[in-house]
């Protein structure tokens, strides 16, 4: 498909949850709306259940349950035309804070990258930084390393015109400290599967 | 964004239809199935209209009884494609059809900025859904492009296209398969 020629519809994040909530879709499709299009979310293996399990466990333990909330996959009001629903999130609040409507700002995004990666960093690591996503880490399975990016920045060469300033590549053996815990050390050893 | 990274949802023509009466779609968007993909059309510059009413009335005219011409108004293609092609010559009267029609003898798109997508697209979409004959009025090189036997080809789009293209002058004559006595000026056809 020559995406010159094809200009195809886009969808607000409201649309997006009428769209479920009138029933549209078919039961237990997996999507986002990632910048006004509604993409398919590829199947999971165990390798990607297991690193979301490991870093849900992990961020608990740093992140206490009165204050913060870490969830698993589940939908982020991003902006005006992206609603996905990110392998692992940690917000400030309580669970029934977003009763209304979804989170809108984590301070910590994760995804679990697989085939995935490229979309991952490119598209969606765009994306978050647009929304001014503080920090966002890949937990990338392939080449085992956890990438955390901080300092959302404007760049123009990136997909959304967003990109995060600073990426570091942790290894097995050493440590992260999410800035939103700045006295935790998690062991990335601890989140790969 | 990279297309092996990204999977675009893809709709049914039931959804579609689905979307349109719930009134997520309204008259007011000019959208059309194509594919599995909900298509943006552009915008209609007056030339674009003008070849529009020139066809239809050049071919109705040509046309012997039997026939109908529609104008811009939706094909059901196949189960993921819905398109309003700027022509569409179809068997008997309009009352004829309960459903969209999806077997048109002739459908016509005019093209200027749309040239890739008609060609590329929707040429492979009717070629893979079988429609005998293809028409484009096209506006940027001022010929009338006829394609006609659909046929299976890995390289395209959805792995059909037609085997047979025309390209006809504006002083050249052409005659539609659904109507093998007329001859029509392409001149006729071109605002």
């Amino acid at each position: 498909m020559s995406e010159s020629a094809i200009r195809t519809r886009r969808w607000s994040r409201v649309e997006y949850d009428r769209l479920i909530e009138e029933g549209v879709f078919q039961p237990g499709e997996r999507l986002e709306l990632l910048a006004g299009q509604l993409v398919v979310r590829e199947p999971q293996g165990t390798p990607h259940a297991t690193g979301i399990r490991l870093l849900t466990r992990a961020l608990r333990e740093v992140f206490a349950e009165d204050r913060w909330i870490v969830d698993m996959q589940l939908p982020v009001a991003l902006d005006e035309e992206s609603e996905p629903e990110p392998d692992v999130t940690v917000t400030a609040g309580n669970p029934r804070d977003f009763l209304p409507s979804h989170p809108a700002r984590p301070v910590l995004v994760v995804e679990v990258a697989e085939a995935s990666l490229a979309l991952d960093r490119e598209e969606k690591g765009s994306l978050y930084a647009r929304a001014r996503v503080p920090e966002y880490w890949i937990l990338n399975l392939r080449d085992r390393v956890l990438e955390v990016y901080r300092e959302p920045h404007p760049d123009p060469s990136s997909p959304h015109g967003w990109a995060y300033r600073s990426r570091q590549n942790l290894a097995a053996g050493e440590h992260v400290t999410p800035s939103a815990a700045p006295t935790a050390r998690i062991a990335v050893t601890n989140l790969m599967p | 964004m990279s297309e092996s990274a990204v999977r675009p949802r893809r709709w049914t023509r039931v959804e579609y239809d689905k979307l349109i009466e719930t009134g997520f779609l309204g008259p007011g968007d000019k959208i059309e199935l194509l594919g599995g993909q909900l298509c943006v059309s552009e915008p209609q510059n007056n030339p674009h209209a003008r070849a529009i009413s020139l066809g239809l009335e050049t071919l109705q005219r040509a046309l012997a009884p039997g026939w109908h011409v529609r104008v811009q108004l939706p094909i059901a293609l196949d189960t993921e494609s819905e398109p309003e092609p700027d022509l569409a010559v179809v068997s008997g009267g309009p009352r004829d059809y309960t459903d969209h029609p999806s077997r048109p003898a002739l459908v016509v798109e005019v093209a200027d900025s749309s040239l890739a997508l008609d060609r590329e697209h929707k040429g492979s979409l009717y070629a893979r859904a079988r429609m005998p004959e293809y028409w484009i009025v096209n506006l940027v090189g001022w010929v009338l492009e006829v394609y006609r036997e659909p046929g299976l080809d890995a390289g395209a789009q959805y792995g059909w296209a037609y085997r047979v293209l025309l390209t006809l002058r504006a002083d050249e004559q052409v005659t539609p398969l659904a109507a093998p006595s007329a001859r029509i000026p392409v001149a006729d056809l071109l605002p």
